[in-house]
C-alpha cells in the first residue's frame, strides 16, 4: 500500500516550549495510526500539523507525495475540506441542523446540490447504526450517536485521511469501544487512512499502529499484528 | 460571616482579560445607548407638555362680561408658511388693571407691540410690505420673554389695542370651523388659561407615541447586552459550580456583575444625555427648537431610567445563566427547537379584528396609543410565528449552505431572531404610513389664494373693489373674485362668503397680498391655505416627524442590538464555528449565514410592515384624490436604506471577532 500522508522532520515551537522536535511519520492507505502520550507531549500538535491546521516551524508534510505545509491558507482550507475528514471529542455538529444535514454539509460546501448531498449523506446512516435518526438534531442524540454522525460527516466526502482528536473522550467505556470500532472499520472500508489522538490504550488497540509521543519526539512505535 | 460573592465577582471581573473587558464595555455601551434613547424620549414627552403649558395663556379663558377686566383676541397669520400667533389685548376702561401676560412685564398699553425674538428677527429681515405692515406701526418693538414662549423659534406678537379696535371686536372672534384653535376672543381677568395652543397641544401625545414605539427596542437592546457576557460567564461560573459554589451564589455573582456593568453603562448614557442637553435642545420639533430647561427630565426620571436599564440587563443576564446554576456540567444542549404554535396566528388575527372594529375616525391620541400597544402586542405574538415559518420555507428551498444554516437558525430560535428586528416592525409601519400620507385629504387645496371674509354678498362686492386697489398698490398680481356657498371646491374659504385673490408668484407674493389685505379684514387677518389646513397639517407634521425620528432611533437601537446579538452568537458558538473552520468550512459561509439570519426576518417583517404602511397611505391618498407626500417618501427611503446598511455593518462588525475566535480553537502545546 502506498503512503498517503507523511511528515518529515516536523518541528513546532510555542515560544520556549518545543511541541514537536523533529518527528517523522508515515501513514499508508487503509492504515490506522493512534498517537498517544501524556498531556503536553505534543500529540495533538502532531495531528494538527499533519492535517494542515498548524504550520510547522521545520520539516515537511506531504499528501500523496505533494508538499502541503507551504500552501496558502485558502488552499489549505480547501484541502482540509476536500481531502480530509475530522472527528473531534464533541461540539462539532451544528445544533440547529438535523443529523442528515450535518452530514450533507461538507458536500454542499463543495457545490453538490442539496438533494443529492442529503441522499448521499443518508447512505451513511444504516452502516453506522443510525437508521431512523436522520431527522434528529444533535441535542436529541446520545453522545455515541452524535459521534457516529460526526464519523459519517467525516467520511461522506470520501477523504484520503480521517483525523480524529480524542473521538471517544466524552463517551463511556462501552460506547467508546463501539464508536472506535466503527470508526476504524468504516474508514478502512472506505479506503481512507485514520490518524487518531487518544489517551486511552484500549481505544488505541483498535488501530494498526500506535505512536507514543513524549517531549515532542516519538518514544516508541508499536505495530499490532492482525489476528 | 461576610458573603464572598462581591469580592469574588470583583476579582473575577478584574482577571478576565481583554476579551472580558471588551464584552463588558460593549454591554455597558448598549446600556448607555438604551438609557440615552429612553431619556431623550421621556424628555421629549415631558418637554412637549411643559411647552404646551407655556402657550395656554394665549387661549383666552372666558369670564362673565361683568367681571372681565380686558378683552383678549388671539389669532394667527402666516408668513412663509409659518404661523405667527397674534394676541390682541385691550384693557377695559374703569376696570381693575389686568395683570401682565407671561413674557411681558406689564399689560400692553394701546399701540404697543411686543414680539418674540424670532419674530423680531423676521420683521427685520423681511420687507415691511410682507410682514411688518400687518401690525400697528411703532417706533420700536417690545420683547416677549421666554416665559411667554414655547420655543425660542416661536413667532408671537402681543399687541395693545383700544377697546373699540376691530382687532378685539366681536368680528375678530372667528366662527368658521377652520378658526378652531387659531382664532378666539373673550373677556378675561388674567392669563390663567389651561388649554394649550393648537400648535403645541398634540405634541406631547405624539411624542408619547414615539416613546411607546421605542420601549420594546430598548428592552431588546438591554436584553442583548445582558446576554453578551453570558458565554464567557457560563464557562467561568460552571467551573465555580464544580468547585462547590451554590446556585444562589452563582446567580448572585452574575447579577452583581451584570448590575455593575448595566449601572455603569446606564449612568454613562444619563451623563451623555445631560451633557448633550444643549445640543438636543437645538433639534426642532413642532413649533421649533427648545429651551434647554424644557428637556430636563429631573432627577427622579433620571434615576428611574438608570435603575430600569440596570434591572433589565441584570434580569437578562441572570435568565441566561439559570441553566449553569442548576446544572454543574454547564449548559445542556437545546434538544428541541422552540416551536411556535398556530394559536399565535389566531390571536394576531383576533387582535387585528378588534382593532379594525374599534378604530374610529375621531380617536383621541390616548385611544390611538392603546390600540397601537395592542397592535404591537399582536405583532409580538405573531412575529416569532412568522420567523419560524420563514425559516421552514427558506430551509425547504435553500440550495446553498449559508442559506440553509440561516434558515435552520431561524427555526431553531424564532423568538431570538424576532427580538432583533421587532423594534423596526411597528416603527416601520407607522413611519411608512405617516411619511407618505397626507391627513388633510378630502379638500382641494388652493395654495395661491388669499381670502377675506365678508358679512354678505354686498359687502363682498365692495371689499373686492377695495382688494383690487390694495393689491394693485402693493404690486401683487392677482385675480380677484367674490365667492360664496357655491364655490366650496374652488375657494380657500370652503363655502364661506368673501373675496378671494388668486395670486401669481411664490410665498413672497402670498405674504405681500396677506399684508396688503390686512386692512380690509375688519380686525381679522386674511385667510390663506396655511390657515385653513393648519389643524390637519399640524397633526400630520407632528406624527410624520415623530414617526421618522422613531424609525431613525429604532434603527439606531436595532443596529446596536443586531451588532451585540451577532457578537454574542459568535462567542456562544465559538467552538462549533471553530471546529467547522478547522475542517475547512470557509469563513465566508459562516459569515453569510450570520447575516442572512438577521436579514431574512428584517426584510420580510420590518420591510413588510413598512411596505404595508406605505401601501395603506397610498390607497388612502388615492381614494381621496390626494398626491403622495413625495418628500416624506424620499425621507423614508433614505432612512430605511441607511438603517438597513447600518444593521448589515453592525453584523459585519463582529466578523473580526469570528475570525479571531475561530482562528485555532484547539491550539495547545499538547
Amino acid at each position: 500500500m502506498s503512503t498517503v500522508l507523511a511528515g518529515h522532520g516536523l518541528v513546532k515551537k510555542y515560544g520556549s516550549t518545543t511541541a514537536l522536535a523533529g518527528v517523522d511519520v508515515e501513514v499508508r492507505e487503509r492504515d490506522s495510526l493512534a498517537i498517544m502520550g501524556p498531556s503536553g507531549s505534543g500529540k495533538s500538535t502532531l495531528l494538527h500539523t499533519l492535517a494542515g491546521i498548524i504550520r510547522p516551524d521545520g520539516g515537511r508534510v506531504l499528501l500523496r507525495g505533494a508538499r502541503i505545509d507551504d500552501l496558502g491558507e485558502n488552499k489549505l482550507s480547501a484541502l482540509r475540506r476536500k481531502r480530509f475528514g475530522f472527528v473531534f471529542q464533541f461540539g462539532q455538529l451544528l445544533p440547529e441542523l438535523p443529523a442528515e444535514e450535518n452530514v450533507a454539509l461538507p458536500l454542499m460546501l463543495e457545490g453538490t446540490p442539496r438533494r443529492q448531498a442529503v441522499e448521499r449523506a443518508r447512505r451513511w446512516f444504516a452502516p453506522l447504526g443510525l437508521d431512523g435518526l436522520e431527522g434528529r438534531r444533535p441535542g436529541q442524540l446520545s453522545g455515541g450517536q452524535a459521534q457516529r454522525v460526526a464519523i459519517a460527516r467525516a467520511l461522506v466526502i470520501e477523504p484520503d485521511v480521517v483525523f480524529a482528536d480524542e473521538p471517544t473522550g466524552a463517551l463511556d467505556q462501552n460506547t467508546s469501544t463501539e464508536v472506535v470500532r466503527l470508526l476504524t472499520s468504516v474508514t478502512r472500508e472506505q479506503g481512507a487512512a485514520l490518524v487518531m489522538v487518544t489517551h486511552d490504550a484500549d481505544v488505541a488497540a483498535h488501530c494498526d499502529r500506535v505512536l507514543q509521543v513524549r517531549d515532542g519526539r516519538i518514544s516508541s512505535h508499536h505495530q499490532y499484528t492482525v489476528a | 460571616m461576610r458573603s464572598p460573592v462581591l469580592p469574588l465577582t470583583w476579582h473575577l471581573a478584574r482577571s478576565s482579560g481583554r476579551r472580558g473587558l471588551q464584552s463588558r464595555l460593549l454591554a455597558a455601551s448598549a446600556a448607555a445607548v438604551g438609557a440615552f434613547v429612553m431619556l431623550v424620549m421621556i424628555a421629549a414627552c415631558l418637554g412637549s407638555g411643559a411647552r404646551a403649558d407655556r402657550t395656554a395663556w394665549r387661549v383666552p379663558d372666558a369670564v362673565p362680561g361683568r367681571s372681565a377686566t380686558a378683552v383678549q383676541a388671539t389669532t394667527t397669520t402666516y408668513v412663509r408658511h409659518q404661523p405667527v400667533t397674534v394676541v390682541n389685548l385691550a384693557q377695559r376702561p374703569d376696570r381693575e388693571p389686568t395683570p401682565a401676560p407671561p413674557g411681558l412685564s406689564a399689560f400692553p398699553k394701546r399701540g404697543e407691540v411686543y414680539v418674540s425674538p424670532a419674530l423680531a428677527e423676521l420683521l427685520h429681515r423681511l420687507p415691511a410690505n410682507q410682514l411688518a405692515d400687518r401690525f400697528p406701526e411703532v417706533k420700536s418693538y417690545g420683547t416677549v420673554g421666554a416665559a411667554g414662549l414655547a420655543s425660542p423659534d416661536e413667532l408671537v406678537a402681543v399687541i395693545g389695542r383700544a377697546p373699540g379696535d376691530p382687532a378685539v371686536s366681536e368680528s375678530a372672534a372667528g366662527g368658521s370651523w377652520y378658526d378652531e384653535g387659531q382664532t378666539a376672543r373673550a373677556g378675561i381677568t388674567g392669563f390663567s388659561g389651561s388649554k394649550p395652543s393648537m400648535f403645541t397641544g398634540s405634541d406631547q401625545q405624539t411624542a408619547l407615541l414615539g416613546a411607546v414605539l421605542l420601549v420594546v427596542p430598548v428592552v431588546v437592546l438591554a436584553a442583548a447586552a445582558g446576554r453578551l457576557g453570558a458565554a464567557r460567564r457560563e464557562q467561568r461560573l460552571a467551573a465555580l459550580r464544580l468547585a462547590g459554589a451554590t446556585p444562589r451564589q452563582i446567580l448572585a455573582m452574575t447579577a452583581a456583575e451584570a448590575a455593575g456593568v448595566g449601572a455603569a453603562g446606564a449612568l454613562a448614557g444619563a451623563l451623555a444625555y445631560v451633557a448633550l442637553l444643549p445640543a438636543l435642545a437645538r433639534i426642532p420639533y413642532g413649533v421649533g427648537s427648545w429651551y434647554t430647561g424644557e428637556l430636563w427630565v429631573g432627577v427622579p426620571w433620571l434615576a428611574a431610567v438608570v435603575l430600569g436599564v440596570t434591572v433589565l440587563l441584570t434580569v437578562s443576564a441572570v435568565t441566561m445563566l439559570r441553566q449553569v446554576a442548576t446544572s454543574p456540567l454547564g449548559v445542556a444542549q437545546q434538544a428541541d427547537p422552540r416551536r411556535t404554535r398556530m394559536i399565535r396566528l389566531v390571536l394576531f388575527a383576533a387582535a387585528l379584528g378588534y382593532i379594525f372594529l374599534t378604530a374610529q375616525d375621531h380617536m383621541t391620541n390616548r385611544q390611538m396609543i392603546v390600540l397601537l400597544v395592542l397592535f404591537y402586542a399582536a405583532f409580538w405574538l405573531f412575529g416569532p410565528w412568522v420567523v419560524d415559518r420563514l425559516g421552514r420555507i427558506a430551509g425547504r428551498f435553500a440550495r446553498r449552505p449559508a442559506t440553509l444554516l440561516a434558515a435552520r437558525r431561524l427555526t431553531d430560535d424564532p423568538r431570538g431572531a424576532w427580538r432583533t428586528v421587532s423594534g423596526l416592525v411597528l416603527a416601520g409601519f407607522v413611519a411608512g404610513f405617516f411619511s407618505v400620507s397626507r391627513l388633510d385629504i378630502g379638500f382641494t387645496e388652493h395654495p395661491d389664494q388669499v381670502a377675506v371674509l365678508t358679512d354678505g354678498g354686498a359687502d363682498a362686492r365692495h371689499t373686492a373693489a377695495e382688494t383690487r386697489t390694495l393689491l394693485d398698490r402693493a404690486g401683487v398680481k392677482a385675480t380677484v373674485s367674490t365667492v360664496g356657498e357655491d364655490d366650496f371646491e374652488d375657494s380657500v374659504l370652503l363655502g364661506d362668503t368673501g373675496v378671494v385673490a388668486r395670486v401669481s408668484g411664490g410665498p413672497e407674493q402670498i405674504d405681500a397680498a396677506t399684508t396688503a389685505l390686512t386692512a380690509v379684514g375688519k380686525g381679522r387677518f386674511p385667510v390663506s391655505q396655511d390657515y385653513v389646513s393648519a389643524s390637519d397639517d399640524t397633526v400630520t407634521d407632528r406624527i410624520a416627524t415623530v414617526s421618522t425620528a422613531t424609525l431613525i432611533l429604532s434603527f439606531l437601537v436595532a443596529t446596536a442590538s443586531a451588532g451585540l446579538t451577532a457578537a454574542a452568537n459568535v462567542l456562544d458558538r465559538r467552538r462549533v464555528y471553530g471546529l467547522l473552520r478547522l475542517s475547512g468550512t470557509p469563513l465566508r459561509v459562516l459569515d453569510r449565514a450570520r447575516v442572512r439570519e438577521t436579514v431574512l426576518p428584517l426584510v420580510v417583517l420590518a420591510g413588510g410592515t413598512t411596505a404595508m404602511g406605505v401601501f395603506g397611505a397610498y390607497q388612502l391618498n388615492k381614494a381621496a384624490g390626494a398626491t403622495v407626500n413625495s418628500s416624506g417618501a424620499f425621507q423614508l427611503a433614505v432612512c430605511v436604506t441607511i438603517g438597513a446598511l447600518a444593521i448589515l455593518a453592525a453584523i459585519g462588525g463582529s466578523r473580526p471577532l469570528l475570525r479571531r475566535v475561530t482562528a485555532n480553537p484547539t491550539q495547545t502545546a499538547d
